[in-house]
């Protein structure tokens, strides 16, 4: 059998690649090239006939505030999103991989919020916020407590605050593979030149942990940036529109607003900035990997 | 390392689509196949009939043994038929509000003028001297009222029709407070109930709400000088500062608030009749009902109820339902309406106000009831059925601000006017 000829190698290719590229064409690129061609269209999303009309939803699509407006409150909630989920994530992983009594335990405990689904997660939170928090204020400065949830700023911290509770866990599950790629001898040879725990855990385990950070960071970026279960669950936008995350302006524009060309023109502007965040981030943190 | 970095690059954005799309997704669930070409397929959209619903197909099958299947879907409405009509799939029958007939209808929908039922209801929808849509029940907005609980206050019989004037309203609020009960009303906080329905009378309640409304959007209405305007939001102001949620008032839950309705702790809400779907979902009394929106204006409208027909059924024009499924939806909508047991089915199982004339059966729920009342002496102000489909959303944001205390009305004003100010109303007929 001649390995070596164009047709062996495609056909392998096929064998093994070709469900999954067809699948994969069928379920992404074949829809994403559609709304492509929709964001030219003044379709409203039931009519036969969809009118061409060239850029001019990307025109209104630049000129709706609503819609930029929220991608501003994406691009905040992201950023405090991002680093608090990773800062506590990471803090997680160092406590249940320095050998604490029952940290099995604790690891399968702190992933499970990752489990339940972001629309019931909301649900409880907001029960939580409305009824639990205000019921001990309540108890607590013996008077009535505004709700979290019904002031904007409130608004946004708890859906910075539910985001860190879901998806800590998960990223906590990376750092722990990559505290424990980095092997011990390496710690120990820097203790034994004279690194103080916290040297040798700047100095040499962050460095070599690298690739677990540029990975988590990309995750915790993307995952933040259309975010909409927790969204609709926990605030559904409100206090007056305050609240409202760009994947679920899309939404409404398209589907409830009845604007579909503009909301899938403004989709596709959240994928780009989305994609143009996350490659530089990826980029940039790869660059500097460095191997023990 | 150069390869390296290129295959963190695809992989990055295989990522990144993958969490588009997975995050896209998620929304076409319950696809049914509703294709075959004998019976009918219904869409409701009234998630609180889906069980009488259900009932009443298998039901209805076996007497006249054409199969009905019935589907329910939480989405919006237009999202949920847009799916459908682009998978070439549609229901027969389709149950969507007032403004998806006027969107859908001339391309999507069969016209039913030569019907009998046409004759007996005023609330059919009729595009183009054709009529498309038909009435599923009315639906009626106002104050509800608790009687029970007003009358153990103040001691006195309740009347509604003694309070139509925000003034004797305020007195009654303050007997009431006299009486002990500290907080009176509740508002609902859902930019819906604010959006669509109060903020809505404003333009409703006139001779001319097209010409109210092409007012605002070419900026020579001052809705700060409009009467009506005013009127409204000082009753609004009296159901606001009266609230029992009046510090919290936008983080009011919607059933906390109507449980506290149904069980007398308050008295009064603004809301229809929809609303007794939750109301009697606690221990409530019978002895409630609707009232005009009380105003000081003399122009009769605190002597009427705001609404009309709400949910319309049309059926599919399109080459994917064949003729005698056509057929067999039309038979379907006059055995609601002439066949004592469809007739049943909308009054006693599912509990709505029936749209047609020849439908006396007594309406069961207490908000009905009233609903009832003021559609049988023609005292129901129309919807008004042509506001853009963001109106609710921005604009109920805007009345949520007001709410909360962030914005006064002269703010309110001026919010709903710049709305207007980027508007252009869609040519349609009155």
């Amino acid at each position: 059998m001649e390995r070596n000829t164009m047709s062996y190698k495609s056909k392998q290719f096929l064998m093994f690649a070709g469900p999954a590229l067809v699948l994969f064409c069928m379920v992404i690129i074949i829809p994403f090239l559609y709304g492509l061609y929709l964001t030219f269209t003044s379709w409203d999303g039931v009519s036969a006939d969809k009118p061409f009309v060239g850029i001019a939803n990307y025109i209104s699509a630049f000129k709706d505030a609503y819609f930029w407006a929220s991608m501003g409150r994406t691009i905040v909630y992201s950023a405090f999103a991002v680093v608090f989920v990773n800062a506590v994530a990471f803090a997680l992983a160092y406590l249940v991989t320095s050998g604490i009594k029952g940290q099995n335990f604790f690891r399968a405990g702190f992933f499970i919020p990752n489990l339940i689904g972001g629309i019931v997660l909301g649900y409880v939170w907001k029960f939580v916020f409305n009824r639990a928090f205000v019921a001990i204020g309540e108890a607590v400065v013996a008077g009535t407590v505004p709700s979290l949830l019904s002031s904007t700023g409130g608004a946004m911290f708890c859906l910075v605050l539910v985001s860190v509770w879901q998806y800590a866990g998960y990223m906590m599950l990376i750092y722990v593979a990559g505290f424990m790629g980095v092997s011990d001898s390496l710690k120990e040879a820097a203790m034994i030149d004279g690194c103080t725990p916290a040297q040798a855990m700047r100095n040499v385990t962050i460095p070599l942990m690298r690739t677990s950070f540029v990975t988590c960071i990309f995750l915790s970026i993307t995952r933040c940036f259309v975010v909409y279960d927790v969204n609709l669950s926990l605030t559904k936008g409100e206090p007056f529109n305050s609240s409202v995350l760009a994947a679920m302006h899309v939404y409404n524009k398209a589907f409830i607003y009845k604007d579909y060309g503009t909301g899938q023109a403004e989709a596709l502007i959240l994928f780009i900035v989305c994609a143009i965040i996350g490659i530089a981030q990826v980029y940039i943190g790869k660059k500097g990997e460095v191997q023990a | 390392m150069k390869r390296c970095i290129t295959k963190g690059l695809v992989l990055a954005a295989l990522l990144i689509m993958a969490m588009c799309v997975l995050s896209a997704c998620g929304e076409s669930a319950e696809e049914g196949n509703t294709g075959s070409s004998n019976g009918i397929t219904i869409f409701n959209s009234k998630m609180e009939i889906q069980d009488q619903m259900l009932q009443m197909a298998e039901r209805y099958t076996e007497k006249t043994g054409v199969p009905v299947e019935v589907y329910y879907s939480s989405d919006t409405v237009s999202a949920h038929l847009a799916t459908k009509y682009a998978s070439n799939n549609p229901y027969t029958l389709s149950m969507v509000d007032a403004k998806d007939v006027y969107s859908l209808a001339e391309e999507h929908a069969v016209d039913l003028s030569d019907q009998k039922w046409v004759g007996d209801t005023q609330y059919a929808i009729e595009i183009g001297g054709k009529t498309y849509g038909f009435p599923v029940c009315i639906e009626a907005r106002g104050v509800i009222y608790n009687k029970d609980a007003i009358e153990k206050t103040t001691g006195r019989k309740f009347k509604p029709e003694d309070y139509r004037t925000n003034k004797a309203f305020a007195k009654l609020l303050k007997d009431l407070k006299k009486g002990g009960m500290e907080s009176p009303t509740g508002v609902m906080k859902e930019d819906w109930s604010l959006g669509a329905h109060f903020l809505a009378q404003v333009y409703e309640e006139r001779d001319d709400p097209d010409a109210f409304v092409r007012g605002l959007s070419d900026g020579s209405v001052k809705l700060m000088k409009d009467k009506k305007f005013n009127a409204l939001m000082d009753t609004f102001d009296l159901l606001m500062n009266n609230s029992y949620s009046k510090a919290s008032a936008i983080s009011a839950e919607r059933e906390v608030t109507e449980q506290k309705l149904a069980e007398g702790e308050i008295a009064f809400l603004f809301g229809g009749n929809w609303d007794w779907s939750v109301l009697s979902a606690y221990d409530y009394t019978e002895n409630m009902g609707l009232m005009p929106v009380p105003q000081d204006l003399d122009d009769g409208m605190n002597q009427k109820l705001v609404g009309g027909g709400s949910k319309y059924f049309f059926i599919d024009s399109s080459s994917n339902t064949s003729d005698e499924q056509r057929q067999q939806a039309k038979d379907f909508l006059n055995w609601l309406v002439y066949e004592e047991e469809g007739q049943s089915f909308l009054v006693d199982d599912c509990a709505l106000v029936p749209a047609f004339s020849n439908i006396t059966k007594k309406v069961v729920d207490p908000l009905g009831a009233s609903v009832k009342v003021y559609a049988d002496k023609g005292a129901l102000i129309p919807n008004y059925n042509y506001l853009p489909d963001d109106h609710y959303a921005i604009l109920g944001a805007m009345f949520q601000k007001y709410l909360a205390g962030k914005s006064d009305r002269k703010g309110l004003a001026k919010d709903v006017t710049t709305y207007w100010k980027t508007k252009t109303l869609k040519p349609h007929e009155n």
